[in-house]
Formats: structure tokens, C-alpha cells, sequence
């Protein structure tokens, strides 16, 4: 096995010094952290469970390696959900709108969906399909995201966050 | 306010999901979430071949690196079936927790703990097995022929040995009425083979499991699981535990679809890895391994049907052949069912299901949404259209006269569980249905032409809602569940029904607030386990709110006549004389004594007072069975686009239209329908699975990216996405609701096939049809 050595990163709002390997991927290091709200759907970059944002950018944390990840800043679904207004309208509108089943995609979806929003997505259900396409859901269709998504988008193009 | 709008009603309210919150935060644990002090990290070898026996496992370099290792000599080698839904005596047996013979490429061999995933995948590497390979068979036609390598010699029926020929593993022929009759009697005999291969649940959560081995020689089991009773059941087997001394927790699922309809084939082995280390172990697949675990019946069908001129069937055959891969998940109870869901289908008269399932050296199949009802529904709503063209007849009028209906016998489950139909939704979706999609002016194929083509196309379908029927059958139905009312009026809901997804949980949580008229917020659905709960036989056959929701009703009614009871104690009142009307600023139900309410009291109170008494608490819990199984019915409406130059099918607008008796929650009922049009989306345009012909390996190699199904992108604009749903009402269901989930899908490929006939002509038999095989056919028509 290589060698441990340790990285600084914010997660989460909070600095941590925490230990990895070179080989080891951001989703295995955040799960082992107890950030388990970032879920293992196929670790090959196809499904987008384990979507983080890093440094505000949405990735895929399985095709991501943690080493890489050293002096930058995460955020899970779990913790914007606790500090950012934009996550937690999303989160309000996912369940108002049925756009949860198994709830096992739930956290990546979040984070497409806020990263979409965030780069200036507009109120506009085929772009919202096209920026969640990246991320599988098998129960739902997709039509209840999208629909809790727009609704999000509208009310922020209204100026209602 | 009148009264009437006073009346607290959460039945058919469009309400968040109980469980949304926990769920969108990313709070919910799941399996593969749960985290134990001294956990170790189980992984499994698989084999490299399709066919193998096992000479040796030599263990020494792993046990060196401090991996504990698992492998046949371990295990205790009972033979047992993952699937415990049907009797034993309906059951075959074929399998122990390791083999002593590969039966299939990814097959689990041997297995290894480690105190780190890194180290477990080290030790795993160092395993050295020898295997002598063994000529492998792919295909029913190979595994049936004389002198074929035979994956088993015996196998047992419940307590019988029972040898195997020709690698036949089941054969099952049901007939009823003179057929040879009904086909003479046929002024038109149509005969059509439909073809339907292997797809894969895809669900988002990989099977797998965590067992804690406890200080009083138990075992606590964290696993996926559709019924956590027959993981305590199997594993009390193969460990050899008094059942009290396994306790499997009730967990959420990441989605199922059948997948863990079974014991999960990793959770023995990780239960076995526990106890040999006498540590927690933990063994989640990867997706790989989980493409390798379970798959879904492919199945080829001969249909054969007779009709009259004056539009009806005269008789019906259909001949199955299934290749269900190296162990029996019970494809003995698949024929039955798919026999009955194509008798169910329509009226035909006299009709006969010949059926033949075959071991062949591939990943064995298990139940997936419909249980052979999506494939039965494709030939037979397929074989309609092909009727009504043919005979000039209009297929939405051929259905709406033939179909089965009110009076008429609904296989639920195979032909011993039946029962007569009192409530269907097949009129009004198939004509109102008909209305919104204007399918009167469907123009025919031949009038259309250029690179995009679009086409209309109809099926109905239904699912069973459970597996009761008047008399107990092959299939085991019941659920247990406890209400207990707190003293401040809270109420606690403890059930072993399991929640895939699809709102289950939600289901039970509303019938208790409706019931007792307690707001939703002051429900508590127990993280309950084996231990504490009362055996429910598992979350399949679209059982949910028909039987586990009926239980919970009739469970809550018990404690309401406890209640009232004591109610009347407190208020000098006949308990008859009492009603329950929910306070939601309060937060309470408030009993008033009826045309009196100046008299009250909180349910709370009553509560408190009767532990301050010590009257006892208010609590009931009993087992209860369904005893019908009613069809709860779909019908699709269509519209394709085909684009005639790169084959491509896409869906401009879909019309999903369902019937589930009551609706308990519109939203769920949506998300089941469109969830289900996107599944059957992906299984009729792009989702297979094929093994290498020399290895048996997949071809996509359990990559997911090699194995596309829907995105957000394929499916139509929302706004294309029509929902509805009748208005029916179940009288045996509870507040007259019957199921929704598996129905959802039943139709959808038909439907697709359908309407891609009627933009190009071309019909399509076998599944799936892809871009490859649109231009093929095209290219055939035009030479």
C-alpha cells in the first residue's frame, strides 16, 4: 500500500487535516470521513451519486482523486443543506414536489441542479434536463426534478431569493 | 366552516413523503452508510469462468496478510433458494452460501475480511484457486441438447430430490377448456414469436450488507433487503441460529425493483465473514459485482391465438421458454405468473400455457417490476395490434370489448392464487384515455413518409395488488404490524414492511393519521427489526398499500375501539357515541362525544390517563391477510418520433393512465407512472445484456457506462407527460385503494412497439430496438 500522508481542505464551511492515500478517490475519503450523504452509485463516473461541489464547481467525487484535492474547498449536499439558501430551497422544493423516491440520488441531483443555478441557469425545463442529465435516477423519470428545479429557478428569476 | 370541510381528510391529499426530509438533507442512512468501531472490509472473488469446478482455494497468503478468509469448506453447505415468497413445497433448491462449482462467470467463490477496503482488495488478489474448466452453455437451445454439459445432477422440490435432465430446470403447463376446440372453432388463427432478453435493475444501491456479531452470541444484520424476516429466516439456516439470535434492522432501500426480492447472494457471506471473525464486517458490492448478481427473465414467447370474425378470441396458447441462468430465484413461480397474467389479459376463451425454464451458465434471474408481466404484456398487446390491423378492426374498441373486467377471474399470482374482479379502470382510461389522444384521427403508416415519422400507439395492461386470494395458494401473503398511542397523543407505527422507494411507508403513516385523525407530523414509523416486529412476507407483487396498508388499517381499528373504550370511561359516554376529529393546530385527534362537542377530550389525554390508571397502554398488534388480489390497471397511450435516418426513437408525448382504486397520495401515484414509463423507455430502445459466447462474460463487463438507460434528456417535455388516473374504488382495499407499481410498467413497451409500427410499419418482435436495428429494418424493406 502507499504511503499516508495527510491533506488540508475546508468541508463542509470547516478547515480538516485529514489522511489519504494518493490512490485513494474524494468519494471513498469523504465517505470514510463520515460524509456518507455522498452515495456510491457506480464509481465510474456514470451515475452522479457522489456529486460534490469543489470549489463551486459540481464533480463527480468517484473520478475524483482526494490528493487533488488538497487547499480546496467541498461542499456536500448535507452541509449546504444547513447554510446556503439556494440548497435549501431546492431541498424544500424536491419534497413538495415528489421528486424523491429511493432518495439514493437525491444528494447529487441536488448539487447538479444548485450548480445549474448557480451558473446562471435559467427557469427553462429543457436546459434544466440537459444539466441533470449527467446524473442517473432510476425510480423517478426525471420529471418531478425537473419540475422542482424550474420551480426554484422561477422564483429566483423573479427575485425571490 | 360546515362541518364537512372540517373533517381532517390526508387520504388522496397530495402530501410530502414522510420520509422526504430525512432523505433530501442526505440524513437517511442506507446500507452502505452504516459505519461500526472494529468494522472490517469483506470482498468477493468471483469466478473467471463460466463453468468450473473448484479444485482448491489456497488461503495461506491472504490469512498472512491478517485477512480472515471464507470459502466452501467454511460454509455450512445446506442447499437453499434466496427467494422464501412461495411455499417451501413450491420452492427449488439449488445453492449454498459458496459453491463447490462456478456455475456462472462472476459467480462468488471465496470471500476475504480486512481491516481496510485496500487491504481486503490485497488479500482477495493473493487467493489461489484451481479450478478445472468445464464446457459452459449460453443459450436454452445449447443446454437442452443431448450431451450438453450438465450444470447440475439433482436439485430438490421442497424436501424431494429431484433429478435434472437436460438442464430443463422447470417445466409448467397449465391448460383450461377444450383448446384445439376454441382454435377450430377460429375463422383467423395468428401465430407470432416475441423475444425479450436480459436487462438489469440498475437500481442506485448495490446490494450489500454489515453483520455484527454481538456480545450475546447474536447477530445484528444492516442489509438490502425487500423483507428483512426472510434474511433472519435464511440466515438462522445457514448459521445455524436460533432465529432469536439474528436480528436483521429495517433499513430504506436505494430502489429495488425487484432486485432484492431475495436474500441477497452477498449477505450469507458477509453474515459468514462476521461470525468467522468475530468482528463487524462489512461487504458492499461494487456495480460490477452487482450487474454479475441478479438479472431479469428474458423469455421468448410463441403465441398462437384464434379469433371470429365478429371480433373476439376463440382460444389461446402461448409457448415460454425461459434461460434463467445458473440457480433457481424461482422461475417455477415466474411461469405460473406470467401464465396468469396472459390469462388475465383478455377473455379468450379456452387457452393453454406450455412453459419451459432452463439452467444455462449465466447470472441467475430474479424477480423485476412485473415478474414476467411487461414480457407477457409486450406479445400479447403487440399480438392485438397485429390482429386489429389485419382483421380492419379498431384496437381500442377490440380491447374495450375482450378485456377482463368486473365478474371476470384475475390470476394474482399464478393459477392457484384467483380471484373475481370488482373494480377496473380499463373503460374509462382506455376511453378517455383515447378522447385526450385524439386516437380516432391516427392515421395509418402508409400515409407517412420523410426522415421523421411519427406514430401513435395503445396497450393496456394491470399488475396484481398482492398475492391473497379466497384460498391460501403457492405464494405466501400477510403482514403484522403494532399501533401504539403515545401519551401525548403521538402514535408510534411498528411494521417490517419494507419501502423501496415507491412510499410505502407514507401509505401506512396516512391510513394511521386518517384513521385515528392524528396529523402526519405526530407519526413515528419505528427504524424497527426482526425482533420487534411480527413476520411480513416481503414488499413484491405490488403488495404495499394493498396488504401491508390493510394491515395497518385494520391494526389502527383495533386500537380506535381501545380508545374509544377508554374514552368513554373518562367521559360517561357509549364508545358508539364517540367520534375522532383531528386538531391540527393542536396536534391531536380530539374525541367528541357525537352532537355534543362541548364534551371532548385530546386522544393524549386519554392516553395519560389511562397509564396514570394503570388501565394499560393503547396498543394493538395482530397479523392480517388480504383475501383478494385485485388488478390494478394501466393503460399507455403513445406518441413516437422515428427518425428514419439514424433509427433513433424518441417520445414527443405519453399519456400514462392509471388505476389504483383510491388514490392515498397523487404524487407518489405520479412518480410510480412516469418512473415506470422511463424504466420501460430504456427496456424497449436501449437496454441489453449478452455474455461473450466463449467466456460468459458480459460484454459491457458490469460496466454501467457500457449500459445506458434513460437520462433526464430522453424523456418527453414535462409538459408532454400527461398523468391520470380513473376513477375507481377497490371495495377490499383499505379506504378503497389497491396498488399502482408494477402495473405502471406493464404496458409501456407494447405500446412503444405499437406506435413505432404505426410510423413506419415495420414490426418489431424482439426487444430492444435500437438505432442499429430501426436501420436494419428499414434497409430490409428498402431492398
Amino acid at each position: 500500500m502507499s504511503g499516508t500522508f495527510e491533506i488540508n481542505l475546508r468541508i463542509n464551511g470547516q478547515e480538516a487535516v485529514l489522511p489519504t492515500t494518493a490512490e485513494k478517490s474524494l468519494l471513498r475519503f469523504l465517505r470514510e470521513h463520515n460524509y456518507w450523504d455522498v452515495k456510491c452509485g457506480c464509481e465510474e463516473g456514470d451515475c452522479g451519486s457522489c456529486a460534490v461541489l469543489l470549489d463551486g464547481r459540481a464533480v463527480k467525487s468517484c473520478i475524483t482523486l482526494a490528493a487533488a484535492c488538497n487547499g480546496r474547498e467541498i461542499w456536500t449536499n448535507r452541509g449546504l443543506g444547513r447554510t446556503d439558501e439556494l440548497t435549501k430551497k431546492l431541498q424544500a422544493a424536491f419534497v413538495e414536489s415528489g421528486a424523491i423516491q429511493c432518495g439514493f440520488c437525491t444528494c447529487g441531483m441536488i448539487i447538479a441542479a444548485k450548480h445549474y443555478l448557480e451558473q446562471g441557469g435559467k427557469a427553462d425545463r429543457s436546459q434544466i434536463k440537459e444539466a441533470i442529465s449527467g446524473n442517473l435516477c432510476r425510480c423517478t423519470g426525471y420529471v418531478k426534478i425537473v419540475d422542482a428545479v424550474y420551480g426554484v429557478a422561477l422564483e429566483m428569476g423573479t427575485g425571490g431569493i | 366552516m360546515s362541518e364537512q370541510e372540517t373533517v381532517y381528510k390526508i387520504i388522496g391529499k397530495a402530501t410530502p413523503r414522510i420520509d422526504g426530509p430525512a432523505k433530501v438533507t442526505g440524513k437517511m442512512q442506507y446500507t452502505s452508510d452504516i459505519m461500526l468501531p472494529g468494522m472490517l472490509y469483506g470482498m468477493v472473488l468471483r469466478s473467471p469462468h463460466a463453468h468450473a469446478e473448484i479444485i482448491s482455494i489456497d488461503t495461506a497468503e491472504a490469512e498472512a496478510l491478517g485477512a480472515v478468509c471464507l470459502t466452501y469448506a467454511d460454509i455450512n453447505p445446506i442447499v437453499y433458494n434466496e427467494r422464501s415468497v412461495s411455499i417451501p413445497a413450491a420452492t427449488y433448491r439449488d445453492r449454498t452460501v459458496l459453491p463447490a462449482k462456478a456455475r456462472h462467470f462472476g459467480e462468488p467463490i471465496a470471500a476475504v475480511a480486512a481491516a481496510s477496503e485496500e487491504l481486503a482488495y490485497q488479500a482477495l488478489q493473493l487467493l489461489k484457486v484451481e479450478y478445472k474448466v468445464l464446457p459452459a452453455v449460453f443459450t436454452p437451445q445449447e443446454a437442452m441438447a443431448d450431451g450438453a454439459p450438465q450444470l447440475y445432477e439433482q436439485i430438490w422440490l421442497g424436501e424431494e430430490k429431484v433429478a435434472v435432465k437436460n438442464n430443463i430446470g422447470v417445466i409448467r403447463n397449465i391448460e383450461e377448456g377444450d383448446v384445439e376446440a376454441g382454435f377450430a372453432a377460429a375463422d383467423r388463427i395468428f401465430e407470432h414469436t416475441f423475444e425479450l432478453g436480459r436487462v438489469y435493475h440498475d437500481q442506485l444501491e448495490t446490494k450489500g450488507a454489515v453483520c455484527a456479531p454481538e456480545a450475546d452470541g447474536s447477530l445484528t444484520v444492516w442489509c438490502t433487503a425487500q423483507s428483512i424476516h426472510a434474511n433472519r429466516q435464511l440466515l438462522g439456516r445457514v448459521l445455524g441460529l436460533p432465529l432469536s439470535k439474528i436480528n436483521v434492522k429495517k433499513l430504506p432501500l436505494g430502489g429495488a425493483f425487484g432486485s432484492s426480492i431475495q436474500v441477497n447472494t452477498v449477505t450469507p457471506i458477509c453474515a459468514c465473514l462476521a461470525l468467522k471473525a468475530g468482528r463487524p464486517v462489512k461487504l458492499i458490492s461494487s456495480r460490477e459485482e452487482d450487474f454479475y448478481s441478479h438479472q431479469k427473465y428474458p423469455s421468448v414467447f410463441e403465441v398462437k391465438l384464434g379469433v371470429a370474425g365478429e371480433g373476439r378470441f376463440t382460444a389461446a396458447q402461448v409457448k415460454c421458454l425461459v434461460d434463467f441462468g445458473a440457480h433457481q430465484v424461482q422461475p417455477l413461480p415466474y411461469m405460473g405468473c406470467v401464465a396468469g397474467w396472459f390469462a388475465s389479459l383478455y377473455r379468450y376463451g379456452p387457452l393453454r400455457f406450455l412453459g419451459t425454464a432452463v439452467y444455462t451458465n449465466k447470472v441467475p434471474c430474479c424477480a423485476m417490476q412485473g415478474y414476467g408481466n411487461p414480457q407477457i404484456n409486450f406479445a400479447i398487446e403487440s399480438m392485438v395490434d397485429i390482429i386489429c390491423e389485419e382483421m380492419g378492426w379498431d384496437s381500442v374498441e377490440f380491447r374495450l370489448k375482450n378485456h377482463r373486467g368486473v365478474g371476470d377471474e384475475f390470476w394474482g399470482q399464478g393459477p392457484t392464487i384467483r380471484s373475481i374482479i370488482k373494480s377496473c379502470g380499463v373503460p374509462e382510461s382506455l376511453t378517455k384515455g383515447g378522447e385526450i389522444f385524439a386516437w380516432k384521427e391516427r392515421r395509418p403508416h402508409t400515409e407517412k413518409s420523410g426522415r421523421y415519422r411519427k406514430g401513435i400507439g395503445v396497450a393496456r395492461g394491470f399488475h396484481t395488488s398482492g398475492t391473497g386470494g379466497p384460498k391460501e395458494g403457492e405464494v405466501i401473503d400477510y403482514s403484522s404490524c403494532m399501533v401504539k398511542i403515545n401519551e401525548d397523543g403521538s402514535v408510534d407505527l411498528i411494521s417490517a414492511l419494507m419501502d423501496h422507494g415507491g412510499g410505502t411507508w407514507d401509505a401506512m403513516a396516512k391510513i394511521v393519521s386518517q384513521t385515528l385523525q392524528v396529523p402526519m407530523r405526530m407519526i413515528g414509523l419505528s427504524p424497527t427489526d426482526t425482533r420487534n416486529t411480527g413476520y411480513d412476507v416481503c414488499t413484491h407483487a405490488t403488495r404495499g398499500v394493498y396488504c401491508g396498508g390493510a394491515a395497518v388499517l385494520y391494526v389502527t381499528n383495533k386500537v380506535k375501539e381501545k380508545l374509544l373504550e377508554y374514552a368513554g370511561r373518562i367521559l360517561f359516554e357509549h364508545p358508539a357515541a364517540l367520534e375522532i376529529i383531528c386538531d391540527e393546530e393542536l396536534g391531536q385527534g380530539v374525541i367528541f362525544a357525537k352532537n355534543y362537542h362541548q364534551k371532548s377530550i385530546t386522544i393524549g389525554e386519554v392516553a395519560k390517563i389511562a397509564q396514570i390508571n394503570s388501565w394499560g397502554t393503547i396498543a394493538y398488534t395482530d397479523s392480517y391477510r388480504q383475501r383478494n388480489c385485485p388488478p390494478c390497471f394501466t393503460t399507455h397511450f403513445l406518441e413516437v418520433e422515428v427518425d428514419t435516418l439514424t433509427g433513433e426513437i424518441t417520445v414527443p408525448k405519453a399519456l400514462l393512465y392509471g388505476d389504483c382504486g383510491t388514490v392515498i397520495n397523487p404524487v407518489l401515484i405520479d412518480g410510480q407512472l412516469i418512473g415506470s414509463f422511463n424504466r420501460g423507455l430504456g427496456y424497449t430502445v436501449y437496454e441489453s445484456l449478452d455474455v461473450d459466447q466463449k467466456t460468459g462474460e458480459l460484454t459491457n463487463k458490469g460496466l454501467l457506462v457500457d449500459y445506458k438507460t434513460p437520462t433526464a434528456a430522453e424523456m418527453p417535455a414535462a409538459e408532454n407527460v400527461l398523468v391520470h388516473w380513473t376513477d375507481t374504488y377497490e371495495p377490499s382495499g383499505p379506504f378503497g385503494a389497491k396498488g399502482i407499481g408494477e402495473a405502471a410498467l406493464a404496458s409501456v413497451q407494447a405500446a412503444l412497439a405499437n406506435a413505432v409500427y404505426n410510423a413506419i410499419g415495420i414490426r418489431f418482435a424482439k426487444l430492444p430496438i435500437t438505432p442499429e436495428v430501426v436501420l436494419a429494418a428499414l434497409r430490409a424493406i428498402d431492398n
